[in-house]
């Protein structure tokens, strides 16, 4: 399978000690990676660095194979490839649910299309396919996000990410304040978008949920140390990643 | 399908007037000032540094200044009068009856509907040239707007408090001073700190139409083609215009924001006090403004004596009056599609390129300070006279408040949304439309309808340049002493500015409540 994502050698530098230090990972096609670790080890630097948000100074990031774009349009289009799950969603309240799940495709349609969604329906049948796979009613997409539910939104969006078809999925604690039936849920939701060819690497605070992803890699205080299968993750690991505090369970 | 236009795309559709406006402005120019344009861009980089001319330009900005600092000192102090006085809340705890603060509160319309550049120039009829006028001027008009600001805010309070202080046993007076008093204060600060900026503009202004400071300064520098020795007052007047935009607004973070986490909570007695000693600092300070002003109080009260109404009553129905309203609401329309929409298109248009942030900012700022009449005069070198040029002249002005406001509303707004469409690739123009104008576009649509009704009021500046309807009609009438048209062009007025408050009342309560 071809990997979705390198990192070779990332050190992001930080106070008292570097936020990531040299950190070497590939991520291929169809994998599912939990990232362990306890708050503060870097996990949301390390998925930060992955989706482009922070460019990297010392190493090297490829996506697909290929260096960061040296065009803004080259590196649009290959950002728009790393989808976000957000924490907090991120969604534009002031707009449509229609209007927010065709955001997804700012990075390809130029401008006068942009401005057409923020006017008319547009792609409804693509959006309506969304929904339907994140099981939510096809008559919502007209509703503004700020009247939805919380597990709407969620649903929401996840279903703006599949608009977004990326070959790599990033999410950043997404179970962390959601109750456990929808937390349940929404990782199977995730865990089913991710089929090859895209990839899955998804930060999590509960060891417990590891059931369903493929491999696991853990981080302590900015440096990888663990990345194997997920038989391999055992007791004496897990104490060890989280220093001595033993993760919610 | 239905066509629906969500809250980003509708701050920027106002900036579809730019296209008639390409179409018409060929037509409307001459050609013949280009070069003098030139010249007085190329002025800037060069203002004069003569000693004469720095001293000139020194003495009219602190007359300027003065002539603010206490035209707004007063209005505040009397608005706050007045707006207690008009406050329902007030007269039912006193009284029982709301009824006399509904019968204020019309009164109060009068003098607030009608511009300060009016009563400048009404009041120069009636008592001749003298610094008391543009103060004058400012105070009338402005006491009547912070009356009305105040007796909103205070209606809009709880009135438990009030009630359970009465219940307690407290009088009345004592009961609303202390429930309403210090919830009041924020409010009273922070727009009292914004019409400070306001009577600087307004003294500028002032100036322009001869009620002497700066303002007359420019205007004389302007007309005689000065444009360096122009610049120097224009930059210097940028500079003190600046410092009290940067001054109010580090009161205004220091005094009403919420202290983050909650490190350092300095407690409520310790900013009151600050706020009320910087209020009881003013009295003084105004005293000693008006003395160095040379407002003599006593000339206060010798009027000459009112001219005689004509009684030219046919002369005065047969004026054009469906063209010279339209004119105004043209005029007005235009400029505040100008405003309204640029300010959006520009920020997008510059806002993702370092370099071309720091331009718009000065250009807005320029836009702010630089009187309107003034740019009209500008224009007029490569425009026809009309409501076109007026329209260009007041949207400028606008354009330059406008922009200042978005841009630090959309700076105060979270990044959060931007980042995250900018991360799935779009590009930053858009992600910028999407994530952040979506935002702020309902508060700054709903400011913009507040903005409009102030244009409309203030369209009467730009009247130099001619054919612009109410306003130059009304400086006509003004010069040819026909007193009669004058009071019909003042009454006229004043009725559209007080409809025109009401719609963009209306329309702004609507747009915050589908918010």
């Amino acid at each position: 399978m071809n990997p979705v994502l390198e990192l070779r050698g990332i050190t992001v530098p930080g106070q008292p000690r570097p936020r990531l230090e040299g950190i070497d990972l590939t991520i291929r096609q169809g994998e599912r990676v939990a990232l362990l670790g306890a708050s503060g080890a870097g996990k949301s630097t390390l998925l930060a660095v992955a989706n482009g948000l922070l460019p990297a100074q010392q190493g090297e990031v490829l996506w697909e194979g290929s260096p960061p774009a040296r065009s803004r349009r080259g590196r649009r289009l290959q950002q728009a490839r790393i989808g976000t799950l957000w924490q907090d969603l991120r969604l534009v309240e002031e707009l449509s649910v229609q209007q927010n799940l065709n955001a997804a495709r700012l990075a390809v349609w130029g401008w006068p299309k942009a401005l057409l969604n923020l006017l008319l329906p547009l792609e409804t049948d693509a959006c309506r396919q969304a929904m339907a796979t994140m099981d939510l009613e096809p008559h919502l997409l007209e509703r503004p996000v700020s009247a939805l539910s919380g597990g709407q939104r969620q649903r929401v969006a996840m279903a703006r990410l599949l608009r977004q078809d990326p070959v790599l999925l990033l999410a950043d604690e997404p179970l962390a304040s959601l109750d456990p039936r929808l937390a349940a849920e929404l990782l199977a939701l995730l865990l089913r978008q991710a089929a090859p060819p895209r990839a899955l690497l998804l930060s999590l605070h509960r060891p417990d949920l590891l059931e369903g992803f493929d491999r696991a890699i853990g981080l302590r205080q900015g440096r990888l140390v663990f990345d194997g299968p997920i038989a391999a993750v055992h007791r004496a690991l897990l104490t060890d990643l989280y220093e001595g505090n033993p993760p919610c369970s | 399908m239905q066509l629906r236009a969500a809250p980003p795309l509708l701050v920027l559709l106002p900036a579809l007037v730019l296209l008639p406006l390409a179409l018409l402005l060929p037509g409307l120019s001459h050609g013949g000032g280009w070069e003098l344009i030139g010249q007085f861009a190329s002025a800037a980089l060069t203002p004069s540094l003569e000693p004469v001319v720095l001293r000139s330009v020194a003495a009219g900005l602190l007359v300027t200044v003065a002539m603010a600092l206490l035209g707004w000192a007063v209005s505040l102090v009397l608005g706050l009068l007045l707006g207690v006085a008009s406050s329902r809340t007030v007269w039912t705890s006193l009284t029982g009856s709301a009824l006399p603060a509904t019968g204020i509160r019309r009164l109060l319309a009068v003098p607030r509907s009608i511009h300060e550049l009016i009563w400048g120039l009404l009041l120069l009829q009636l008592m001749g040239l003298q610094p008391a006028v543009a103060v004058l001027a400012i105070v009338i008009p402005y006491a009547a707007l912070v009356a009305r600001v105040i007796s909103d805010l205070l209606d809009a309070l709880p009135t438990t408090n009030v009630e359970a202080l009465r219940a307690g046993g407290a009088p009345a007076p004592a009961a609303l001073l202390t429930a309403l008093g210090p919830a009041l204060l924020p409010g009273v600060l922070s727009y009292g700190g914004y019409r400070l900026e306001c009577a600087l503009r307004s003294a500028t202004l002032l100036g322009v139409f001869g009620l002497g400071g700066l303002g007359t300064e420019l205007k004389l520098t302007m007309q005689s083609l000065a444009f360096h020795e122009l610049w120097t007052g224009l930059w210097l007047l940028l500079a003190v215009m600046l410092s009290l935009e940067a001054g109010l607004g580090g009161l205004r973070r220091r005094w009403l924001m919420p202290v983050r986490f909650g490190l350092q909570q300095p407690s409520v007695g310790l900013r009151a006090r600050e706020m009320v000693l910087v209020l009881l600092a003013l009295l003084p300070l105004s005293l000693l403004l008006g003395q160095a002003l040379g407002v003599q109080p006593q000339a206060l009260f010798t009027w000459q004596p009112l001219p005689p109404l004509q009684n030219d009553w046919p002369s005065v129905l047969a004026m054009p009056w469906p063209a010279l309203v339209g004119g105004t609401l043209a005029l007005t329309l235009l400029a505040a599609c100008l405003a309204v929409g640029l300010a959006p298109l520009l920020l997008l248009l510059a806002a993702p390129s370092r370099w071309l942030r720091a331009p718009l900012r000065l250009v807005w700022a320029l836009g702010r300070l630089w009187p309107p009449p003034l740019t009209a005069l500008l224009l007029l070198l490569v425009l026809q006279p009309g409501v076109v040029t007026g329209a260009l002249a007041l949207g400028f002005h606008n354009l330059g408040v406008l922009g200042r406001l978005l841009l630090e509303s959309a700076a105060d707004a979270s990044p959060a949304t931007e980042q995250a469409l900018a991360c799935a690739g779009s590009g930053p123009r858009l992600a910028l439309l999407y994530g952040r104008l979506s935002v702020v576009a309902r508060p700054y649509l709903a400011y913009a309808a507040y903005r409009s009704d102030v244009m409309l009021r203030e369209s009467v500046v730009v009247s130099l340049v001619g054919a612009t309807g109410l306003g130059s009609q009304l400086l006509e009438s003004l010069s040819a002493f026909a007193w009669d048209q004058l009071l019909a062009l003042v009454v006229v007025y004043a009725l559209l500015t007080l409809v025109g408050e009401d719609l963009s009342d209306r329309w702004r309560a609507r747009l915050l409540a589908s918010g």
